[in-house]
């Protein structure tokens, strides 16, 4: 009987896959990218690293020496203080402690400060609370320190903001004008983000993540593009980080360019270039994982994406791989193998810049 | 799951170097390799070295650019990277912002 | 004799082209040579059918599918028009879809409300943040076969167990099937719950769907 090797479903639930049926899934997941981006599939050679590395026989896998990349971190330090159930595990602790620990206990490459509702509207209200909170980090710490929030487009619209629904107007084919609606918008989005990191840089603030772009699709994206380059002519020196909120742009809209491109539709090899070219100074591409395929499926597709991302990006992409994206199992907790497994594929076959 | 990754990948932070190559990559727009590259020849260290704490342990001190330990009197904070600063040959935002502050 | 095949394909690609004049000029064309029924199926359907794959490609956008859907149903109601009383065609199912309180995420279940429509179902978008209750009473005020429940946090996800719980309070689990999705629903969160189904996008929204309620 062929051995078996103990790998996740896309959810984490363990499963026993032989070395044929990871081969074969690994290709197949692989396809369905090749497929969907137009890239390339992964060389036989890759597809061998990958199998190799998914039935390594320790529960955690590493790079090779001299293989290691930045580890940027995202959503700031709810997932220490924060305890709405989700991501944050609820220790009470202030800001500066939870940002100190990530660089002195954790030993992350980069940190992020963040808004408990980690959104950039909300901030607006509350920014000199967050510029204080920016100073005091920056004044304690060495690491470079972001502050990041999402975009997060939705909010401008009803009932949480002044423009109406693009949903709503939709679903009564009133499709003009919920094209009007996304791109006022926009216009909002990218006037909010920019305020909000003009009075950040100026408390120190090492630069702007901006976390799961188009979440409310190509609007949302086209707002943030323009935020960004706005931030980079106004601040030459400000670190910008772009990461995404899915793998496809969702055209919402259908219709919004950039640069002469259409948003609507992109995949990571296809939104990288604009990232840079608005001045980014570091993508981060996602690919969402599919919860009832398995890991070596979604691992092989998640690879595939990325290695393209980056051999088409001129600037470092730093792949998202938190719950759910990146070959990642959806899980709050993700199983340890499967987390080093996607990391170490993703360093040593992707070829990204940072995690 | 980030202790996973930095487990896994990370180069981390100021154990080693990790802090310094991703300033490399986001001042200056380096990809990964580009920036390790940088980074060693200022340290004059092999590129391999930037992740090895034993190494690095030593040389941030003796550079004075900010370690894990608390040693009494090493450079910490903004002291730390001002003269992450003068190393690398980049500016940092929170300092330009305490030089004008105490200008 | 006609080309029966070409003129399928003529109805489905105008919808594909999501251009309604071009819809309702097929669909006359081919009703005199075709029954009504297949039209809708091997046509109409089949079309919009290639629409949410494209969708799901990044080949269309969402006002394209809108547009696709609206054409589509006028073409039904082309057809209608000349089919006898009784005879017109039967909805597959009512289905009631919401997002669950507390989750303000609309985006995910609009687009499942949209490519339930055209695929033949009678379908009640009651928005998001919707109360648990209002599921229930949407359901039995429509004499729904189906609620869709959909959740993108993981601190939402609760409601769509609680929609099942109250249907059974109700005494109308039976009767009525639940599917669940959002980015933190997996299968075995269904299975956990007791729903009848997960569904990963759109379009296996629309398969699983049809798996149940046919």
């Amino acid at each position: 009987m062929a051995a078996e090797y103990a790998l996740r479903m896309g959810d984490g639930k363990r499963i026993y896959l032989t070395e044929e049926k990871i081969l074969s899934e690994i290709e197949a997941g692989s396809g369905n990218a090749a497929d969907l981006g137009e890239i390339p599939d992964l060389s036989v050679d890759e597809i061998d690293k990958l199998a190799q590395i998914l039935m390594m026989p320790g529960k955690a896998v590493s790079v090779e020496h001299g293989m290691e990349v930045p580890v940027t971190h995202d959503i700031g330090t709810i997932r220490l203080d924060g305890d709405q159930g989700n991501s944050g595990v609820g220790i009470p602790s202030s800001r500066l402690v939870g940002c100190m620990m990530h660089e002195r206990a954790f030993g992350a490459d980069t940190m992020e400060l963040g808004h408990i509702d980690y959104s950039f509207k909300p901030v607006k209200p509350v920014v000199a609370n967050e510029c204080q909170a920016m100073e005091v980090c920056q004044q304690n710490m060495i690491i470079p320190l972001f502050y990041g929030a999402m975009p997060n487009m939705g909010l401008y619209y009803t009932p949480d903001g002044p423009f109406e629904n693009p949903g709503d107007l939709m679903k009564m084919f009133k499709i003009d004008k919920a094209r009007e609606s996304m791109e006022h918008a926009a216009e909002h989005l990218t006037r909010d983000t920019v305020w909000v990191m003009q009075k950040l840089f100026a408390s120190g603030a090492d630069g702007v993540n901006f976390d799961t772009t188009a979440a409310a699709g190509d609007a949302d994206m086209y707002g943030t593009l323009c935020a960004v380059e706005i931030l980079r002519t106004q601040f030459p020196d400000m670190y910008i980080e772009m990461g995404m909120a899915g793998e496809m742009v969702l055209g919402m809209h259908g219709e919004l360019e950039y640069d002469g491109v259409r948003l609507a539709g992109l995949w990571p090899h296809e939104q990288a270039p604009l990232a840079a070219q608005a001045g980014a100074n570091v993508f981060g591409p996602v690919v969402n994982t599919n919860t009832s395929k398995t890991s070596p499926w979604n691992l092989a597709r998640a690879v595939t994406f990325i290695k393209a991302a980056v051999e088409a990006s001129s600037i470092p992409c730093h792949v998202n791989m938190g719950m759910g994206v990146g070959g990642i199992p959806m899980l709050e907790t993700p199983p340890v193998d499967a987390v080093t497994r996607a990391s170490k594929a993703m360093v040593e076959i992707a070829g990204v810049d940072g995690i | 799951m980030p202790i996973s990754h930095i487990m896994a990948s990370g180069m981390t932070g100021i154990r080693a170097a990790g802090d310094l190559v991703a300033r490399m990559e986001f001042s200056k727009n380096m990809r990964i390799g580009e920036a390790k590259e940088y980074v060693a020849k200022k340290l004059n260290v092999d590129a391999m070295d930037l992740s090895d704490e034993h190494v690095m342990r030593e040389l941030r001190e003796e550079l004075d650019i900010g370690i894990i330990t608390s040693v009494p009197g090493a450079a910490k904070s903004i002291a730390a990277k001002m003269n992450i600063e003068k190393l690398l040959g980049i500016k940092i935002n929170s300092c330009e912002a305490f030089r004008k502050q105490i200008a | 004799m006609a080309d029966i095949e070409g003129l399928l394909h003529e109805v489905a690609d105008a919808v594909i082209s999501c251009k309604k004049e071009k819809v309702l000029e097929a669909v006359e064309k081919a009703k005199a040579e075709i029954p009504p029924e297949e039209i809708i199926e091997k046509g109409l359907s089949a079309g919009m059918n290639q629409v949410g794959v494209l969708f799901e490609r990044g080949k269309l956008f969402l006002p394209h599918v809108m547009i696709a859907a609206d054409a589509m149903t006028a073409g039904v109601k082309l057809l209608e028009e000349g089919m006898p009383a009784g005879t017109q065609e039967k909805k597959l199912g009512v289905i009631v879809n919401g997002t669950v309180e507390g989750d303000v995420h609309d985006i995910g279940k609009s687009i499942v409300s949209t490519m339930l429509q055209p695929a033949g179902f009678e379908v009640h978008d009651i928005g998001r943040d919707v109360p648990i209750r209002s599921f229930v009473e949407k359901a039995k005020e429509t004499d729904a076969d189906m609620i869709g429940t959909s959740a993108l946090m993981t601190t939402t996800l609760q409601g769509q167990r609680e929609v099942i719980e109250l249907l059974k309070e109700e005494g109308l689990r039976s009767r009525i099937k639940v599917m669940v999705g959002g980015a933190p629903a997996t299968q075995a969160w269904a299975d956990k719950i007791g729903a009848d189904c997960y569904a990963e996008n759109a379009s296996e929204a629309v398969a699983k769907a049809k798996e149940l309620l046919l």
